[in-house]
């Protein structure tokens, strides 16, 4: 591989309430290349957006660092947007003023900002919806904008935060599809959380699976399924092995989370 | 509370036609209440209630507003009771937004105001309408004092609920596209906080009258509280409603301005309760 474009190095993030200290992240650590399509899952509690967000910069870790092109992060930047969970959007902006915010924010002029925007919303599916509030549209139209908001600000790293947890079964194999569409149109890196398995397996090209107390990464697998995957190759015995083995894994995970629990009562 | 209303709105169906045609197809009937009470005033008037001393017929109401329009006093008190409204409550939005907004963003600050805030809130403030008619005078001064007293309290409760009540989702998105302090303040906070602070501007008409008329009862050289006052102490029960119901067609004026802001500035709130 290249020069991986993210790279996380023995970050720790421990959390202290109330005098007791929880170790969130255990020196996790690894490396995503240029274009690739990197999931996290792993049982809730196991820090895996807590990760997402150190990387966003939005939180710091107790220890160790990340870098991204080699520069170590400190805070939010423009190499990296993150798709935040259902109703991030602000109610009080059309679809095409949310996808514009960030560049907003950026001084953009409001008629290039617009232009760049609109060609956005066509290829997020959303043409003729510029005008709409998010509170006139659905669910998965809502996590469209969201993606065409973090996909304006042309980043190099997308940080998607469980984008489709929200989402009727339906609508979220729709979107998972629509997905990995935009994603080889735009060729850009993704770090994707989920609690899902299948749909870190559909889209993923390396699914890290996470163990909680302490948050740490138990297995890196890569899922070698041909590109582009249609929707059928969810039936195929080979996605059903990808499943079954990240099952297993976190099955442990969760019978080791029960025990613990039980030993500290 | 105002989360339960936006995402029921949000499960409901993509109709905005019909949501551009609501207040319109539904106006005639307030225009139809108006008109029933007009009737039935004037007819009970007419029939039941005839003693002059208690209430006349909206009729009586009318032509004495005529005669008192013609000879020039009624815009005096008109002119001067508004005018003073309007200060006291541009007051009232100045101090109240930017209180509301130091306690939101300060504990400090807040810590240090919000008793004094509540108490002054749900006290009868209007009671102080004659020390500030001792120290201020009997011209407009004391009137625009109580006005913007009574105001600005729900204006600082509010600003504080509002822009405290901004989710953290929008802030983070804005820190997750590097938006300054600044551009956050202006770009997530006010569009934020804007329908609560306006609900507070409603509350805060209504109290803004109340203590511009209630000053004038405790001294005045003109204003619609004086003609009240003095229409009452010489039976005059025409110009005595006359006057209410201009104070009560203004506020309601205002109120509705606020409204149309409302769905203006908020569009994703003013579905429901209007």
């Amino acid at each position: 591989m290249t020069e991986p474009i993210l790279a996380v190095e023995q970050v720790t993030k421990r959390f202290t309430r109330n005098g007791k200290t929880t170790e969130v992240l255990d020196q996790v650590s690894f490396t995503v290349g240029r274009g690739e399509f990197v999931a996290l899952v792993g049982p809730s509690g196991c820090g895996k957006t807590t990760l997402l967000r150190i990387i966003a910069g939005l939180v710091s870790p107790s220890s160790g660092v990340v870098r991204v092109n080699g520069r170590i992060v400190f805070g939010p930047g423009p190499d990296r947007a993150m798709v935040f969970q259902q109703d991030s959007l602000f109610p009080w902006r059309t679809v095409l003023q949310n996808v514009r915010f960030g560049l907003e924010v950026r001084g953009v002029s409001r008629r290039q900002a617009d232009e760049a925007c609109l060609r956005l919303l066509e290829r997020v599916g959303l043409k003729g919806f510029a005008g709409y509030y998010p509170h006139e549209i659905s669910g998965g139209m809502r996590q469209r904008v969201n993606l065409a908001r973090a996909l304006a600000v042309d980043p190099e790293i997308l940080l998607m935060d469980e984008p489709f947890a929200a989402l009727d079964a339906q609508t979220r194999e729709l979107m998972q599809m629509e997905l990995l569409r935009i994603w080889s149109d735009a060729r850009k890196t993704v770090i994707f959380v989920t609690h899902q398995i299948d749909e870190a397996c559909y889209l993923a090209d390396r699914v890290l699976v996470m163990a909680s107390r302490p948050g740490r990464i138990v297995e890196d697998i890569p899922i070698r399924i041909p590109r582009p995957r249609p929707l059928q190759v969810k039936r195929t015995g080979e996605f059903g092995r990808y499943v079954d083995h990240i099952w297993s894994l976190l099955e442990k995970e969760v019978r080791q989370a029960a025990l613990t629990l039980r030993a500290e009562d | 509370m105002a989360e339960g209303t936006v995402k029921a709105q949000r499960s409901g169906p993509v109709r905005p036609w019909l949501a551009g045609l609501r207040p319109r197809g539904r106006g005639w009937r307030v225009v139809l209440s108006v008109v029933l009470v007009a009737v039935l005033w004037e007819v009970s008037t007419r029939t039941v209630f005839t003693n002059p001393l208690i209430i006349v017929p909206l009729s009586r109401v009318a032509e004495k507003t005529a005669t008192l329009a013609t000879s020039g006093t009624l815009w005096r008190d008109i002119y001067t009771s508004l005018s003073e409204f309007a200060l006291g409550f541009a007051i009232a939005v100045l101090v109240g937004v930017t209180v509301g907004t130091l306690m939101a963003v300060s504990d400090a600050v807040h810590d240090f105001l919000t008793l004094w805030v509540s108490a002054l809130y749900a006290t009868p403030t209007v009671a102080v309408a004659p020390i500030f008619i001792i120290w201020f005078g009997i011209g407009w001064e004391s009137k625009i004092a109580v006005a913007a007293l009574l105001a600005v309290f729900p204006i600082i409760i509010n600003t504080e609920a509002g822009i405290r009540a901004c989710d953290r989702h929008w802030l983070e998105v804005a820190r997750s596209f590097q938006a300054s302090g600044f551009q956050t303040f202006r770009m997530v906070l006010v569009p934020a906080s804007l329908p609560f602070i306006i609900a507070g501007l409603r509350l805060a008409v209504g109290r803004a009258l109340v203590g511009v008329v209630v000053a004038e009862f405790f001294g005045a050289r003109s204003g619609l509280g004086l003609l009240i006052l003095s229409s009452s102490q010489v039976f005059d029960t025409a110009a005595l409603f006359m006057a209410v119901i201009i104070l009560a067609g203004f506020g309601a004026v205002m109120v509705s301005l606020l409204g149309t802001l409302e769905r203006k500035l908020a569009p994703w709130r003013a579905h429901g309760h209007d």
